[in-house]
């Protein structure tokens, strides 16, 4: 079996990368906070351009019909780039429950999405909050016994703060006498989509952002000199950031497990994700840690890049199911009766 | 119209470039690989060309090992209608990429040759010029400004102390200069539809060309390497060692 990407795969990562590399600026993002919305409506624009915003749109309503593993990489470059727009929510969850939901729903919202000409915002109840909810022009609301589909007349959104200024957060008061477009078993089970598709979502951004920090880290620590040599050369130094790779290099393969997983819609899914977002997350938060470390002081000063970075990983860590809940879900898996354990099966 | 657009492969202008460690290349291996950003300012300028209806058809057309084809795909989800590739082995220089190109051209006849000015990798300058001379056609080089006006093209091209512009009669070669436009990104819709655009592959022998080597590279080295500078007590010494020592002025 290969597990490889394959070279088409690589080839939309790269392009992707470049594009995003160069678009999305650290001064670009800083660029955001000042702003009314927050957001950028001309680097939306950007990705639509980019065929972004439909990737993951089925081919008849105007997408390239891709899937969940083909996407991965390209939201571990979002991450990379910590992009503030809601893309990776886009392309990873709401339109994958658009395209399940079927009929006139899909085909009224997913070409529109396809095109760039609508911003989704996802949120679901077990985070409490919407990202992007007041800047979006469709939000899809997951509740585990309703599922709503609201456009911003109908709701409310009461702003919260967040620790990452490029996050923009949201609680949602939906207007009385909207119906949700699903209920009971069918939005349980796309309660559990949202659930999934975000925590895989953020666990492919944290390993994008874990890298951004260590070459942040890796960067800074060859320029800073103390008794005459680059920091980095000091082994108490470089460790840090080594063992920070090392967590990396591991939680790459549950990551692309998970997504192989859910693009296969597999039984096993569930946990496979959670997995993922723990030991992306994990990495992600000790990148943290050890770059704030090898930064010194200049790591807590608002005009050094890094902590947009951070901050992002904190919010990722949290977002789509905190690590208790996701710790839970795995033990769960472990400890089920008749839970088939050992190599190739647990994980 | 048709507009034939030579491309490069090389490496990516990001990439800090090494030499091997006997001196006798630069290091490949394992290093990101891209198209001349001349040669994609080249591409830009065409397909803007097609775009404004001018151009009916864009062809990219590169020489080098079948790698080269990544960058003759790229041109193509630029925009290019196909590709060909002339396929060589290892580096060939600047006067016989011209021959190659000039035996492309005769088979297909186009219009206009646009060029990136150099790569960066050999920063020639020459591969445009050799083309104009061989083909006899007129050529616009350093072009920040390419305008077709009928049978002709009006070139702007960027000189030392300011701008000059010069009128060809077409067929005509132009080599591209950095402010000649902004090249776009390749959509991922684009690069799917590259995949399936035609590719021809052609040997220096199908053009009638025999590929020889007039130079031996000797050596590579990197730069020196900046050293530091030092502080100056106070104005008089500064002036003193910029006449005395740097002698500039």
């Amino acid at each position: 079996m290969d597990f490889t990407f394959s070279e088409d795969q690589l080839l939309f990562r790269d392009s992707v990368r470049d594009f995003l590399v160069n678009e999305v600026t650290p001064e670009r993002i800083r660029g955001t906070w000042e702003s009314d919305s927050g957001r950028d409506d001309g680097l939306w624009r950007q990705l639509a351009e980019m065929g972004l915003t439909g990737i993951t749109v089925p081919e008849e309503h105007g997408g390239l019909g891709m899937n969940e593993l083909d996407f991965v990489l390209l939201a571990q470059e979002c991450g990379y780039v910590a992009l503030p727009e809601p893309l990776v929510n886009t392309a990873l969850v709401a339109v994958p429950v658009l395209t399940q939901l079927g009929g006139e729903l899909a085909a009224e919202w997913l070409p529109q999405i396809a095109a760039g000409d609508t911003r989704v915002a996802v949120g679901c109840a077990e985070n409490g909050l919407a990202e992007d909810a007041a800047q979006c022009g469709l939000l899809l609301w997951a509740e585990p016994q309703a599922l709503y589909l609201l456009t911003p007349e109908q709701f409310e959104a009461r702003h919260n703060a967040s620790v990452d200024p490029s996050r923009k957060l949201y609680a949602i008061d939906i207007a009385e006498g909207v119906p949700p477009v699903a209920t009971g078993e069918q939005a349980a089970a796309l309660y559990q989509a949202v659930l999934d598709r975000g925590a895989l979502g953020a666990a492919a951004q944290a390993l994008g952002l874990a890298q951004r920090m260590i070459d942040l880290s890796v960067q800074y620590t060859s320029e800073r000199q103390q008794f005459g040599k680059p920091i980095g050369t000091f082994q108490a130094v470089k460790h840090h950031m080594a063992n920070v790779a090392v967590r990396l290099e591991y939680a790459k393969a549950p990551v692309t497990r998970a997504a192989y997983a859910l693009a296969g819609d597999e039984s096993r899914a569930a946990h496979a994700v959670s997995h993922a977002k723990l030991a992306a997350c994990e990495a992600a938060n000790l990148a943290a840690k050890n770059s704030i470390q090898v930064h010194g002081a200049m790591g807590y000063t608002w005009e050094v890049d890094l902590h947009i970075f951070m901050k992002k990983a904190w919010a990722m860590a949290g977002t789509f199911g905190d690590t208790g809940f996701h710790k839970q879900r795995v033990a769960e898996h472990i400890f089920a009766d008749g839970a088939v354990l050992g190599a190739g099966t647990t994980f | 119209m048709k507009v034939l657009v030579a491309v490069k492969r090389v490496v990516d202008y990001n990439v800090k470039v090494r030499a091997k460690g006997d001196g006798s290349d630069v290091d490949l291996n394992n290093v990101k690989m891209a198209i001349n950003p001349f040669c994609e300012i080249a591409v830009e300028e065409a397909v803007r060309l097609k775009e404004a209806g001018v151009a009916t058809e864009v062809i990219a057309v590169s020489v080098g090992e079948k790698a080269c084809q990544e960058q003759i795909r790229t041109a193509l989800a630029l925009g290019a209608d196909r590709g060909i590739q002339v396929e060589t082995e290892g580096s060939v220089e600047p006067l016989v990429v011209a021959k190659l190109l000039k035996g492309v051209v005769e088979k297909e006849q186009p219009q206009l040759v646009i060029l990136g000015k150099q790569s960066i990798d050999g920063d020639n300058n020459q591969t445009g010029q050799m083309l104009g001379a061989l083909t006899n056609m007129a050529q616009g080089t350093f072009a920040s400004e390419v305008k077709i006006d009928g049978e002709t093209v009006n070139v702007t091209r960027e000189v030392d102390g300011g701008l000059q512009t010069v009128q060809l009669k077409l067929p005509a070669i132009v080599t591209t200069d950095l402010r000649l436009n902004e090249p776009r990104y390749a959509s991922l819709p684009n690069i799917m539809k590259a995949k399936k655009k035609q590719l021809d592959v052609y040997s220096p022998a199908d053009l009638g060309v025999e590929v020889k080597s007039h130079l031996s590279q000797l050596k590579v080295e990197p730069p020196a390497e900046r050293q530091a500078g030092i502080k100056v007590e106070d104005v008089d010494q500064l002036v003193d060692k910029l006449k005395n020592e740097a002698k500039v002025i």
